[in-house]
């Protein structure tokens, strides 16, 4: 009896392996590499699926990586670094594409299809995917720094969403003054140590018309101060900033206990849903800037990039082309939250009457600019990082700040990058 | 039977015209290939790979001799995660034997591992080693949130009104990681000198409370020598442990805030997969072998004084 198990199975085993290896035979199989998206895992298989029908012969296999980016960074430089990487078409931050355009892990897209041109996409993540004069990869979804506020709260002292930083410390100790609730705190941000605060310490930088590693160096300093102040001075940011990323900021002010928030516009739909503290009571603007300038949110954002040593490098761009079009990119939008990167799709009245926060969007992404677009951000950033967050917890002053990251951007930066950044308003 | 199998085994070995030692040598043969290939190969790999510069993004590869690690040595950022590495090192496992001797003692004299409370006792006492770090790491993670953490609600409920930043405040952040690393791996160090109690003779314990010694000259002068030996070893396997810290750490804080909680292995880590620089990242990981190498001959060495002089 037992025996007649075991025999069973192995045969069963066997039939199973054969089959597949005839499909394999018929049909291409391109792998899919990306980071875990949030939302209905179904969405993006269904999609996928329709790319198959519409490719007969190819076969599309999604292996998906952990949301976090790093994670995501390191499983990619290890796989891609040995020479043979295990799949097709991956998705990058887009941070990360010059520095791997330049070790040669992704193919450039020569000659792009018709249906990827790159003026109906937002400039940022085109600059940004941009190497040496080639396209490396299509923006699938962008991202970029957004302020958010209690519409509730503002409206009941009669304020407006602030459009400077004066603005904001005055609206923000007017009501934690009024309110008297010693759980509600005035502004939260990303302080933890990692890429989160760059963000915010470029927006902050570049609201007062200078740079981290570029620009006038008084009005960096001024703005790094800003940053210090925030926590130490004006005390509007509670100390447990220093460790505050995305995700724990999103819950702080989801819990109704802040009343202004910077983050991505991910945030926006897991704060509207149903019963959500805030639901309905929120808004969403522009980052604040210094008087008299304008801000400009830092541009994130994830692209698409074929592998360089994939055998199937046709098929491969195929599933970019089909994948930043129009059709998926509104359905992305609608069905999980993710932000289309093509302009078109903001003029589209059933998408806007389905995501109203998308008008508010439009100008912003319009407007961010990308980090610094070199391959060596990701060494810049690292030698950042510290500084940045011991500055936030008070045990290093700006200049000295400042002067720390200034003299690894000058032994990074190549002096193109360095002055075209200078010559910029 | 047994007398016919070892002929013939003699008679095989004749034939094959093998000395014992050589065949000693076969034996072994797999394990050693084993250990060559899984602990050797990728050291020497490491070694070879510090001694070059090797950044793929900058496309550069290439053999350097020393420079990194001369780099090494006028590096600020290494010499404060050393710093850091050997404070952590040194509050934990100092506070991780005597707390688990403390406990190995209690366990001890309170319990007979035959009796249900006993088994239970010792089974509740070892919970906290067996969780995964990562995982503990982040239910400390939710234990410290200032705001709602159950630690600064418990401090306010005994009458301490500061609220801590445990992770954010600079001050604090390295002793957050030590109170949790000394909270997981105290257990441990506690089961291994339980079984070092265990272990040793009844009889000269029952002698020591007849001639009427009480409980602290007998634990000085009969316990605590007889379980020096555990006690070292512990400390051995401790400091190794304490020196490589990483999950701990980097789930916590990973790094900051302003890189006082960086240890070596999260300086090596961010070096190697983070901004890709492989030689200096190797460079790192080396220097820190070699300081456990020096560690362990130390210890080494103590261990060997301390049987020469017990015999």
């Amino acid at each position: 009896m037992m025996r007649a198990w075991i025999l069973l199975s192995l045969v069963s085993i066997l039939g199973c392996t054969q089959r597949d290896d005839a499909s394999q035979a018929a049909s291409k199989v391109l792998i899919f590499k990306h980071g875990r998206l949030s939302g209905d895992e179904r969405t993006l298989s269904g999609l996928l699926r329709e790319f198959e029908r519409r490719h007969p012969g190819v076969t599309v296999r999604e292996e998906v990586l952990p949301s976090s980016s790093d994670q995501q960074h390191q499983y990619y430089t290890m796989s891609l670094d040995g020479g043979r990487a295990p799949f097709d078409v991956l998705s990058l931050d887009v941070i990360w594409v010059q520095e791997f355009s330049k070790a040669g892990w992704i193919a450039p897209l020569d000659d792009p299809p018709s249906t990827i041109r790159r003026e109906d996409f937002f400039p940022g993540p085109i600059e940004a995917a941009t190497w040496d004069g080639k396209l490396y990869a299509v923006p699938w979804y962008i991202d970029a720094g957004v302020l958010y506020y209690r519409k509730d709260l503002l409206e009941r002292y009669a304020l407006d969403p602030p459009r400077t930083w004066p603005e904001l410390l005055r609206a923000a100790r007017l009501v934690l003054e009024a309110e008297r609730d010693p759980k509600l705190v005035g502004f939260v941000w990303q302080g933890r140590q990692y890429e989160g605060l760059v963000c915010v310490a470029l927006e902050v930088l570049r609201s007062n018309g200078s740079d981290l590693w570029v620009g006038d160096r008084d009005r960096a300093e001024e703005g790094l101060q800003l940053l210090r102040d925030l926590v130490w001075k004006h005390k509007i940011s509670p100390l447990s900033i220093g460790m505050a990323d995305e995700d724990s900021t999103r819950r702080l002010f989801g819990e109704g206990r802040a009343l202004f928030m910077r983050n991505w516009p991910y945030a926006w739909s897991l704060l509207q849903r149903e019963g959500s503290p805030v639901q309905g009571k929120i808004g969403v603007g522009p980052i604040p800037a210094f008087p008299g300038l304008s801000g400009a949110s830092v541009l994130g954002g994830w692209v698409l990039a074929v592998a360089k040593h994939s055998p199937h490098q046709k098929e491969a761009r195929d599933l970019i082309e089909f994948l930043s079009s129009p059709d998926v990119q509104r359905r992305m939008a609608m069905e999980l939250g993710y932000n289309p990167t093509r302009i078109a799709l903001y003029a589209e009245q059933p998408l806007l009457d389905a995501k109203p926060i998308l008008k508010d969007l439009l100008s912003i992404f319009l407007s961010a600019r990308p980090r610094p677009i070199t391959p060596y951000y990701l060494l810049l950033s690292q030698a950042a990082q510290p500084e940045l967050s011991a500055l936030v917890v008070g045990t290093k002053e700006p200049r000295d700040v400042l002067h720390a990251i200034r003299r690894q951007g000058d032994r990074l930066l190549p002096r193109r990058v360095r002055t075209s950044a200078e010559r910029e308003p | 039977m047994k007398v016919a199998a070892f002929n013939d085994q003699k008679a095989d070995g004749r034939r094959w015209n093998l000395s014992e030692r050589v065949w000693g040598y076969v034996f072994a043969a797999p394990a050693m290939t084993l250990v060559v290939l899984m602990a050797l190969a990728p050291i020497a790999a490491a070694l070879w790979l510090s001694l070059r510069h090797r950044l793929p993004i900058f496309g550069v590869d290439e053999f350097v001799g020393l420079a990194n690690y001369l780099d090494l040595l006028g590096d600020e950022r290494f010499w404060a995660a050393l710093g850091t590495t050997l404070y952590f090192t040194c509050l934990s496992v100092g506070l991780e034997l005597p707390i688990g001797l403390g406990l190995a003692l209690l366990l001890d004299g309170l319990t007979d591992e035959r009796t249900r409370f006993g088994r239970l006792a010792q089974t509740v006492a070892i919970v906290p080693w067996t969780v995964p770090t990562v995982v503990s790491a982040q239910m400390w993670l939710w234990l410290y949130q200032p705001d709602y953490g159950l630690l600064n609600y418990a401090l306010a409920r005994i009458g301490v009104a500061a609220s801590i930043d445990w992770l954010a405040d600079p001050r604090w952040a390295i002793h957050a990681a030590i109170i949790m690393d000394v909270w997981k791996t105290t257990p441990f160090a506690a089961l291994m000198m339980l079984a070092g109690l265990k272990a040793l003779p009844q009889d000269l314990r029952a002698a020591v409370r007849i001639d009427g010694a009480g409980w602290w000259d007998g634990f000085r002068s009969i316990t605590l020598p007889l379980l020096t030996p555990v006690i070292l070893i512990t400390l051995v396997f401790r400091t190794m442990d304490a020196v490589r810290v990483f999950d701990a750490v980097y789930v916590l804080t990973g790094g900051g805030p302003g890189n006082t909680t960086e240890t070596l292995s999260i300086y090596a880590y961010k070096t190697l997969f983070q901004s890709l620089q492989l030689g200096y990242g190797s460079a790192l990981a080396t220097a820190m072998f070699l300081i456990s190498v020096i560690l362990s001959l130390f210890y080494v060495l103590l261990l060997r004084r301390r049987v020469r002089d017990m015999v």
